[in-house]
């Protein structure tokens, strides 16, 4: 029986609720921006705020998709700290490549990640966000639960950890039903860095952002 | 004849005994394995040692495993990929142009239903009695009210949701080292813990008990592809959509598994 067990679902699960889709997936949550008044600058406003935003952008639709696709993109960089990010998903190999190979990874990481959360956002218009709990996972690090509810479907567990930078919060990685995007990334680049090496990792990379791109109609 | 038959049901009965037996007597000492590979951020004695541990943020030290046997996954997952791509994929999409939505969701309570055993024992061994109740109320319930399976008044009725166990989670649950990771063909993603959990679970369909083995392997075998076909109805796109944002395919179903099966894991032992 082919694929038939937890993991595929989990597989499935979490690609289709990849990383940034989640935060948007809040379509419907957007009314309720307005309702709280966003107050300090905690983990779960940060969440929130993210959110909400992304979501009264999408719905915005008198605004050329091109021109919304920019105005997340900011919403994103705002809140998400990808310097962190690409730094974990390449685990240790990170310190062992030279610093412009570090920036050009970042750069190509960010885009990636930028472009899969927009290649999921219309699958989610239909969903509604639950911000559920705001948690210390150490001195700098919290970890916010949120749930995806959807029309007859199991609800998908989503929660963003941050971490805090100069006083202010950033998301640095996104779980979906307990499997960690990062952590989940750090595996493949690993696996590509120590068969192939570095230069296959970033020609991969680029390939696959360079087909989201061009599915999002949108080449670079 | 049905001599032999016999007498290889009870020793199926015996295997699956005899390994639970093992597994629970065995749990002091992996406990005591467990940590000694648990990740160094976690383990207490050895934070001192390494301060690195320190900075590390919370869930990084997840993700890069062992994996002795790639060579061999490797060339399952491709096998695997080729069968869905060749035979699962175009029957389930066939089957889904045919079959409405609501009706494939209700052969997929009804295979589900049908599965109680594994999830009762299971929680069993886990000491879990009112998991393990549940799913015989579940089952119950569900085989009579919701017409052989077909729903789930269970859960919409009374409030009682599944509690999914099997006995690669036991074995996890007495802390029994879970081996290396291993791509089934057929079966997909699993560890040597998880493929002998799939082997006692397996063991503990009853009808393999009163059917002799040429009735009983074929409509078994059967039974699992209409299974797999019927769940792949419902998730078309489910490879497509996870190779489109992984950059190694491979490494993404391998660390989604292992992810899921710790998670897992730490959900029985709260």
């Amino acid at each position: 029986m082919p694929f038939k067990n937890s993991a595929s679902r989990a597989v499935a699960r979490f690609q289709i609720a990849a990383v940034m889709t989640l935060i948007l997936a809040a379509a419907l949550a957007a009314p309720c921006a307005a309702r709280h008044a966003i107050a300090a600058d905690d983990p779960m406003s940060v969440v929130q705020s993210t959110v909400n935003d992304a979501l009264a952008v999408l719905r915005n639709r008198q605004v050329p998709a091109a021109q919304r696709r920019e105005q997340l993109k900011q919403i994103i960089a705002k809140s998400f700290d990808f310097t962190e990010m690409s730094r974990s998903a390449l685990g240790y190999h990170w310190r062992q490549i030279s610093p412009e190979q570090q920036q050009e990874f970042s750069q190509v990481f960010t885009t990636f990640i930028e472009d899969s959360y927009l290649a999921k956002i219309n699958d989610y218009s239909d969903q509604q966000v639950q911000f559920v709990t705001s948690r210390n996972d150490g001195p700098q690090y919290a970890q916010v639960a949120t749930n995806i509810i959807g029309s007859g479907k199991d609800p998908v567990a989503v929660n963003y950890r941050l971490l805090e930078k100069d006083g202010q919060w950033k998301i640095y990685d996104v779980t979906v039903d307990a499997i960690s995007i990062i952590a989940n990334y750090r595996n493949q680049f690993n696996r590509v860095m120590n068969n192939q090496g570095y230069p296959k990792l970033i020609s991969d990379l680029k390939s696959k952002q360079q087909a989201l791109a061009a599915s999002l109609g949108d080449r670079r | 004849m049905s001599n032999v038959l016999e007498s290889a049901g009870i020793s199926r009965i015996l295997f699956a005994a005899a390994f639970s037996a093992l597994a629970i007597s065995l749990a002091p000492v992996s406990r005591a394995c467990a940590q000694d590979i648990a990740p160094l951020s976690n383990n207490k004695e050895r934070q001192g040692i390494v301060q690195q541990a320190e900075q590390t943020p919370p869930g990084e030290d997840q993700g890069v495993y062992s994996d002795p046997l790639a060579p061999f996954n490797e060339a399952m997952l491709t096998f695997n990929l080729k069968l869905d791509d060749w035979i699962l994929h175009p029957v389930a999409s066939g089957y889904a142009f045919i079959a409405p939505d609501a009706v494939r969701k209700s052969v997929g309570r009804f295979f589900d239903n049908v599965d109680v055993i594994p999830r009762f024992a299971n929680n069993l061994f886990q000491l879990r009695f009112a998991e393990a109740g549940g799913e015989v109320a579940r089952f119950g319930i569900n085989s009579t009210l919701g017409v052989a399976g077909l729903f789930d008044p269970a859960y919409h009725w009374f409030g009682l949701k599944e509690h999914p166990d099997d006995f690669g989670l036991t074995l996890r649950y007495y802390g029994a080292p879970t081996g290396p990771y291993v791509m089934l063909p057929f079966f997909g993603p699993s560890t040597i813990g998880d493929t002998l959990g799939l082997i006692v679970d397996g063991a503990m369909n009853p009808i393999s008990y009163v059917t002799p083995w040429y009735v009983y392997l074929p409509v078994e075998g059967g039974w699992r592809v209409a299974e797999a076909i019927n769940y792949r109805s419902l998730h078309l796109n489910q490879f497509e959509e996870a190779d489109r944002y992984a950059v190694d395919l491979y490494g993404a179903i391998q660390d989604a598994y292992l992810q899921t099966r710790i998670h897992k894991t730490k959900e029985l032992e709260q």
